[in-house]
């Protein structure tokens, strides 16, 4: 009790010699006492370099008097909720002799804490000799506050999303399942209309009637083929009008099994709409099967299969060479029918020449680029 | 060739019976179920199998694909979305994706009757995507 009594009288003393050093009406005193800035003075010369003056503002921030502070170590501000790394710079800077100016948790006498920007300096004389500290502190607590409930404001917001987010990926799975249901559902079903007329097709004596029927299956099976391919693509809303020929056409000369046609493809990638996949695939449909009806199938011959963009067109061309047969009336007459009514639906262009045994038709269609980007 | 059919569409199963003997084939039985196929497995070998993965008792098409992989039997599976089955297609020659066509499955019944017999030098139809040439989804551009 002696020892610290004395140590409190020295700091006291070096408080008061500090003071007398100045002149009664040194601005630079007066303004230290009054600002509202706390501000300290600490003497590292003395044992735990203690408080040896505080202005008023800095006892109205800790609620400790002048006498309660000084010849004490600042660390009477600190507490069990302050941050020790923050205490250890602290300290470190001091130990070197330089400035630091750092955020710590400090606590009044009553016990309430508030944050402390503080801002610590040593003062030197002329020789470089640290013979001072001096420390001045200000109570940010409200932006702190705010600065939490930021946070706080942040984070639940960022609940928020995570929750939705979730709740939009388990929507989003089972709109997939169900695309991907009924997708099995409608190829099954597809399937199936063709098994019944194979069935049929395959039973009946009739030769007329087995005809039409394998001509009902063949635009069931063009149908089929768009439906196939419409979800190979990763982006179900668009269609290849060139893959699908490819396939159609090279599947259908695999299937007449004549070795004596001979197939050429001019074929280029060619997006369209969904919405567009079916009329467009009954075309190529309709021009390839024009052909082999035509004597494609009966003596041979060359086809070639064009699919392209020109000119801001679309462009669906089939050219053959066969050695012509006269088609069975009703066949051209329905496939006719398709063809125009598929042509009207999209607004394209039909133009069909001869040439010997040379037929070529073309189906010219306009693109709406526009509308295609909508899709 | 011998010829399995394991399919649980009845319907389906009859017309790819009279396709495939219409080819030349002999259908050796229709399996709707993976227990009827075990059963008809044991009982007779097959040379070649259709199978569909979905079957009367869920999606087990891909057990018995394992199961005649083990036992040495060339198959191709039958299925509406074939991007659902594992890469390495359990051992499958590859798959014919359903829809299928008359002309499609009349062209890859005859590509695999042709491999199975030792010809190597033929092109795979469209209809039949062999094992390995699935490609990984590509982001389509607008064309």
């Amino acid at each position: 009790m002696a020892e610290k009594n004395r140590s409190k009288t020295d700091a006291q003393n070096a408080g008061d010699r500090l003071v007398a050093s100045h002149v009664r009406e040194d601005p630079f005193a007066a303004a230290f006492k009054a600002t509202r800035m706390s501000m300290i003075v600490t003497d590292p010369s003395q044992d735990d370099n203690p408080i040896i003056f505080c202005n008023a503002s800095f006892e109205k921030l800790t609620g400790y008097s002048s006498d309660e502070l000084v010849g004490r170590n600042c660390r009477l501000l600190q507490g069990p909720e302050t941050d020790k790394n923050t205490v250890a710079r602290i300290r470190e800077a001091v130990g070197a002799g330089r400035d630091i100016a750092v955020d710590i948790l400090n606590y009044r006498k009553d016990g309430s804490t508030f944050w402390n920007a503080l801002f610590l300096s040593p003062v030197r004389d002329d020789e470089g000799r640290i013979v001072y500290f001096f420390a001045s502190q200000l109570d940010f607590t409200n932006v702190k506050s705010r600065e939490a409930e930021l946070a706080s404001a942040r984070h639940q917001a960022e609940n928020e999303v995570a929750k939705n987010t979730a709740d939009l990926r388990a929507a989003l799975a089972a709109k997939t399942l169900l695309v991907h249901e009924v997708d099995h559902r409608v190829k099954n079903n597809l399937l199936t209309m063709a098994s019944i007329v194979k069935l049929q097709a395959r039973t009946t004596k009739d030769e007329r009637q087995r005809h039409t029927l394998m001509a009902v299956l063949n635009r069931v099976e063009a149908l089929s083929t768009v439906q196939r391919k419409l979800f190979t693509l990763d982006d179900i809303s668009r269609f290849d009008v060139a893959d699908f020929a490819r396939e159609l056409v090279t599947d259908l000369i695999g299937g007449i099994g004549r070795d004596d046609i001979h197939l050429t493809l001019d074929l280029q990638p060619l997006y369209v709409p969904a919405v567009k996949a079916t009329p467009l695939s009954l075309i190529v449909n309709e021009l390839v099967g024009d052909a082999v009806r035509r004597g494609l199938s009966d003596g041979g011959g060359e086809i070639h299969v064009v699919v392209k963009r020109l000119n801001g067109h679309f462009l669906i061309r089939v050219e053959d060479t066969v050695e012509p047969v006269q088609p069975d009336p009703e066949s051209a007459e329905f496939s006719r029918l398709l063809l125009e009514a598929s042509a009207q639906q999209l607004g394209a262009h039909i133009e069909r020449s001869s040439q010997g045994r040379k037929t070529t038709v073309e189906v010219t269609l306009l693109v709406d680029e526009h509308r295609e980007n909508e899709h | 060739m011998k010829v399995m059919i394991v399919e649980d569409e009845m319907l389906l199963a009859m017309e790819l019976e009279s396709e495939v003997e219409a080819a030349g084939h002999e259908v050796i039985g229709v399996a709707m179920s993976s227990h009827q196929a075990r059963d008809l497995l044991s009982a007779s070998r097959p040379d070649f199998a259709f199978v569909d993965i979905h079957l009367m008792d869920g999606p087990t098409g891909i057990d018995v694909g394992r199961r005649l992989a083990e036992a040495r039997v060339p198959f191709v599976f039958v299925s509406g979305n074939i991007k659902r089955l594992p890469d390495d297609f359990v051992g499958a020659l590859g798959a014919i994706e359903k829809p299928y066509t008359v002309n499609g499955m009349k062209n890859a019944l005859q590509y695999i009757s042709a491999v199975l017999s030792g010809v190597d030098d033929l092109a795979p139809p469209p209809s039949l995507v062999l094992a390995g040439d699935i490609q990984p989804p590509t982001v389509r551009r607008h064309a």
